[in-house]
């Protein structure tokens, strides 16, 4: 555990590095300050600290990768399952590996890549040449994120034993939990900042309780958000984790419209930031299960059990 | 004791006395009923000692965390042993009392609290005085020579359960009408002092669970003044908190369950499993936040205008919770008139009240802006 003053210091080293990096470069800043290390010794602290402060500053790195193939127990770029989708990306039949997923920036950097895939019995985990892949770019709304779809049966496969997929998908959820959170934080940052300066009739518009109450809003949904995900570290479950990335999905979605909104014309421009959060949270939130899919899959679940996931005891 | 431990043990007890503390009534029941059975849950708890953990041994407790009443108050809602919201009462009123009473006072006037033996009410709004509570004027002057003390003339109103108690936690003017926040005293008046009259009024769901109430020169001694003269404000700032915070875990508590239930009652095909999965995750969410305020309170940190955030996420999920409820279930909301329907339809319809009771949706939205979001004023 990081814990009192080594964990402050930790932070504040993380929040330097995510103020002054993106890219190649937080990869190789965070290796520096031995986030990969942090991540084996207590995977709470490595992630939320991270992905929170990784959000809130916009910018990128492989760590999300990273936290996938620790759980996975190999290490290699990992495959996303496709947009909106939690199942494992990968079909393997009779030696044969088809995918249907989505590749990250890493992909680029790294010779191997790691496919969950549904056979028969348990989930495989497979490894591929990263030249073997067919993909195609997917920029769209955030080409910053470097994300590729990949689709195809794959030559040169081979397994390297069972999948905890389910234990992938927690953690990554989590981890995209916290990323989105962040960038929430960030997006009510700017727009509170606004609220204060613009000056209309006569007064700042943070005055007006039109304003005010779509700010309000905003950090009651970052909250709610930042609760669940803190709950579901505790639970340490499946379903726990699939609730706190839905709830940040829809936390930052409401953050993206009442900040976008309190910012006006200013937030509707290429000049202003607030639109490479936008962006990015737009595109987070359909990994590893969109929040809409996730909120009807716990339905279902519920229904079909006949009840309700375990309460988080007092 | 420790949390763990307690919760075992009470755990076994309540499976124990089941029969005993079962409540007579099936459903809601009446408000008379619901009352009686508070009333007896208390004191059996109290007897066997469970309702005195966590309180301070100076007024009758045995010490311990806070999380061990905030378990009691978990156990008991678990097992339908009592309504929540009426419940919770000296979760809200407790504290404070606790922190500004004068020692004998609060030591002699908690333990009947608890034991169920008293009921508190809470003078607070009037009906000039809704959501802007420092413009209160029931006024208070005092008074000296053999008795010192106050005369209190005035009106209350939306004093919930001000006909059943027995003592009132009353916010009084004492400072010149233009002294806003600054000339407020708090008074802990007896509720059968000679000049007091009350109006319960009925609420839409036919309860009469608040009432007008009237101070025509009600005397209070002096020694009944609740911290200084002047810091009625203070006080309100310390309560409201509670009000908004740790008192709603045992709301936690039973969202959870007549969601449970929820999903046992209704007809399959009758909930939309994204209406389903987004109001268990709008459930969840105000568990875990509230889990954390008990927490926080627990470990003796002060708790401030982030409980409003708590007190929005309650209102936001009971009002979505009771809204698949009328949807799933609405022969239950409607028409129904057995009494699991007739409880059913009391919640949904109390479910309206929570954007409105212990500070509205607006006003909590206000506190965040000013006081989270650092806004500065609104004019």
């Amino acid at each position: 555990m990081i814990e009192g003053e080594d964990l402050r210091l930790f932070e504040q080293s993380l929040h330097r590095a995510t103020r002054t990096h993106t890219g190649a470069a937080l990869d190789a800043a965070l290796a520096e300050l031995g986030w990969p290390d942090a991540l084996a010794a207590d995977p709470h602290a490595a992630v939320s600290l991270v992905f929170g402060l990784q959000g809130a500053a916009n910018v990128t790195s492989t760590a999300l990768d990273r936290v996938l193939a620790h759980a996975l127990g190999h290490d290699a770029a990992v495959v996303l399952p496709a947009l909106g989708q939690c199942s494992a990306p990968g079909g393997w039949q009779a030696g044969r590996l088809s995918v249907h997923g989505i590749g990250t920036a890493s992909l680029g950097e790294r010779t191997t890549a790691l496919i969950v895939a549904h056979g028969t019995g348990p989930d495989v985990l497979v490894e591929a040449e990263t030249a073997s892949l067919t993909w195609r770019p997917a920029g769209g709304l955030d080409p910053s994120l470097g994300l590729v779809e990949i689709t195809g049966e794959v030559a040169g496969a081979w397994p390297v034993g069972p999948a905890d997929w389910s234990a992938a998908v927690t953690i990554g959820q989590l981890a995209l939990g916290h990323e989105l959170v962040g960038a929430s934080r960030g997006m009510l940052d700017l727009a509170r900042e606004h609220a204060l300066q613009r000056i209309q009739f006569g007064r700042p518009i943070a005055t007006f309780q039109a304003v005010r109450h779509r700010l309000a809003e905003t950090l009651i949904a970052v909250e709610a958000a930042a609760a669940t995900l803190d709950a579901a570290w505790l639970d340490g479950g499946p379903q726990m984790a699939a609730m706190a990335k839905a709830s940040a999905g829809r936390g930052a979605r409401v953050a993206a419209r009442h900040c976008q909104q309190v910012l006006a014309g200013i937030g509707f421009t290429a000049e202003h930031p607030f639109h490479h959060y936008l962006r990015r949270v737009l595109v987070l939130e359909q990994l590893l299960g969109a929040t809409r899919c996730l909120t009807r899959e716990l339905g279902q679940e519920i229904l079909e059990r006949g009840q309700l996931p375990a309460p988080l005891p007092l | 004791m420790e949390l763990d431990a307690f919760r075992k043990s009470l755990d076994d007890w309540l499976d124990e006395q089941q029969s005993e503390l079962a409540p007579g009534f099936a459903g809601a029941g009446p408000l008379e009923a619901k009352m009686a059975q508070i009333a007896k849950v208390r004191r059996l708890a109290f007897d066997a000692g469970w309702a005195r953990w966590g309180w301070p041994q100076r007024v009758g407790g045995f010490g311990g965390s806070t999380l061990l009443r905030a378990y009691l108050s978990e156990a008991v809602t678990v097992r339908d042993l009592v309504e929540p919201g009426l419940y919770s009462m000296p979760e809200v009123l407790g504290p404070s009392v606790l922190t500004f009473a004068r020692p004998e006072l609060s030591a002699a006037m908690l333990p009947p609290l608890l034991r169920g033996d008293e009921v508190w009410c809470q003078g607070f709004s009037e009906p000039g005085t809704g959501s802007n509570l420092a413009s209160l004027t029931c006024r208070a002057e005092r008074v000296t020579g053999d008795r010192e003390g106050w005369r209190v003339t005035g009106q209350k109103v939306w004093t919930s359960l001000s006909q059943y108690a027995q003592r009132c936690v009353l916010l009084t003017r004492t400072g010149p009408a233009e002294s806003a926040h600054k000339g407020i005293t708090a008074l802990f008046a007896d509720m059968d002092s000679p000049g007091i009259t009350i109006r319960p009024l009925q609420t839409m769901d036919g309860e009469q669970e608040f009432a007008e109430v009237f101070f025509d020169d009600v005397f209070v001694p002096l020694d009944r003044t609740l911290g200084e003269p002047g810091q009625g404000w203070t006080l309100a700032m310390d309560l409201l908190p509670y009000e908004r915070s740790t008192a709603l875990w045992q709301r936690a508590a039973w969202l959870h369950q007549r969601l449970r239930d929820l999903v046992g009652a209704a007809e399959p095909g009758a909930l939309d499993p994204v209406a389903l999965g987004e109001v268990t995750q709008l459930v969840y969410a105000f568990r875990a936040r509230s889990r954390t305020t008990q927490r926080r309170m627990a470990a003796g940190e002060h708790l401030g205008p982030e409980t409003s955030i708590d007190k929005v996420l309650l209102a936001t999920a009971e009002q979505a919770l009771f809204d698949l409820v009328a949807e799933a279930l609405p022969a239950a909301v409607t028409t129904g008139d057995d009494p699991e329907s007739e409880r059913w339809r009391a919640e949904f319809i109390y479910s309206r009240a929570s954007t409105i009771y212990g500070g509205t949706a607006e006003i909590q939205r206000n506190i965040i802006a000013r006081r989270l979001l650092d806004l500065g004023g609104d004019r």
